[in-house]
């Protein structure tokens, strides 16, 4: 093999690098924050089924408890966009 | 909602100029191929002024939307009635429920009020400016950080949100980090704020550091994330039907929706903060 095609393999190497760890960063990222958000959703569905009066305080709770959650998914977006864009 | 006739020529003036430069970018900008669109997502428009690198687009929308909060500011606070109408109504509500938060959270009656005063700002600036890069198409603008302007175009992106800088919600968080010690040392005084870093015993020094520095990190990336995650979303979305009418409106939703509930979570985690540094 030539110079050229040996650069040419490593390019191609750094590519599938990029393309994979941006996926995987995604896909594992985004497991957590749908386990610990569907956790939550259920909880306060049982909350509600227990106490319908209590409605509106719990939904804000829950939708607050849901951002908070939903953080490291974002840090996982934010590197999968930074691997494929910026490096 | 109620327009008055102004606003409603305004509004349809909008849309007529949406619609038109719409269709301009869909002809001209879309026989751009993907990897040429998306290779500048990352980058931004930086200026060099006195060995400082400045953002202009974060400081001009920064400006602009102080400048509305001033606005409506002025025009709320000139009549006050009463028998309130349906805007003060509505701003008396969202200051009475942050108020209530406040009050709940904050030990010492003399630190609520400050409080209530940087929970409101800190949430006010943050909703708009979130709103704003969320769901008003605007205009986008791709530079290098040498300070060259590389094109400008209209309508094919939400508004450069000042949200979705990092420099803007991490002084945010350590402003809040600050006044928050600073809250500490007046209402417990200056001893007792000491002996706080050594809590349970001296050997946990390290971790309250740790723990302290930790706090404006993720409070400051948690908005970070979201507001410029969801702005390069509306960018790709709207390269994918062609800059076109749609792409703003239908992602418009899932930004109000995020952008208010970030806003509101920025703000309770701030008077949480305050909260656990007085108690």
């Amino acid at each position: 093999m030539g110079i050229e095609q040996i650069t040419e393999v490593g390019q191609g190497l750094a590519m599938l690098g990029k393309f994979l760890g941006a996926g995987l960063c995604m896909g594992l990222g985004a497991i957590g924050p749908g386990m610990g958000e569907g956790n939550i959703g259920a909880h306060a569905m049982d909350a509600m089924a227990r106490q319908p009066e209590m409605v509106g305080t719990i939904t804000t709770r829950m939708l607050l408890a849901d951002a908070v959650a939903e953080t490291t998914g974002i840090y996982s977006l934010l590197i999968a966009f930074m691997i494929l864009l910026t490096a | 909602m109620k327009f008055s006739k102004r606003e409603k020529i305004l509004l349809i003036l909008f849309i007529i100029a949406y619609v038109v430069v719409g269709i301009i970018n869909m002809k001209e900008l879309s026989k751009t191929p993907m990897s040429e669109a998306f290779k500048n997502l990352g980058r931004r428009w930086i200026v060099n002024i006195g060995g400082f690198r400045i953002n202009p687009m974060t400081v001009i929308m920064g400006l602009f939307i102080a400048l509305i909060l001033i606005v409506i500011a002025y025009k709320m606070g000139r009549n006050f009635k009463l028998i309130p109408d349906r805007k003060q109504s509505f701003f008396e509500y969202l200051m009475e429920f942050v108020y209530e938060i406040v009050e709940e959270a904050i030990p010492d009656p003399k630190l609520v009020r400050p409080t209530f005063v940087l929970a409101m700002t800190l949430f006010l600036f943050i909703s708009l400016s979130n709103l704003i890069g969320g769901a008003v198409p605007g205009i986008n603008v791709v530079g290098y950080e040498d300070g060259t302007i590389e094109k400008i175009t209209l309508f094919t992106d939400t508004w450069p949100a000042p949200t979705a800088d990092l420099n803007t919600d991490l002084t945010y968080a350590l402003m809040v980090l600050v006044i928050s010690h600073v809250f500490a040392i007046k209402s417990k005084g200056f001893k007792t704020w000491l002996k706080g870093w050594i809590d349970p015993s001296p050997i946990m020094l390290p971790l309250n550091i740790i723990g302290e520095l930790a706090k404006p990190i993720s409070h400051s990336l948690r908005l970070f994330g979201n507001i410029a995650g969801g702005a390069i979303l509306v960018y790709i979305l709207s390269y994918l039907v062609k800059y076109f009418f749609l792409p703003i409106v239908f992602w418009g939703f899932f930004g109000i929706f995020v952008g208010l509930i970030q806003a509101f979570v920025f703000t309770i985690l701030a008077i949480a903060y305050i909260s656990s540094q007085l108690s």
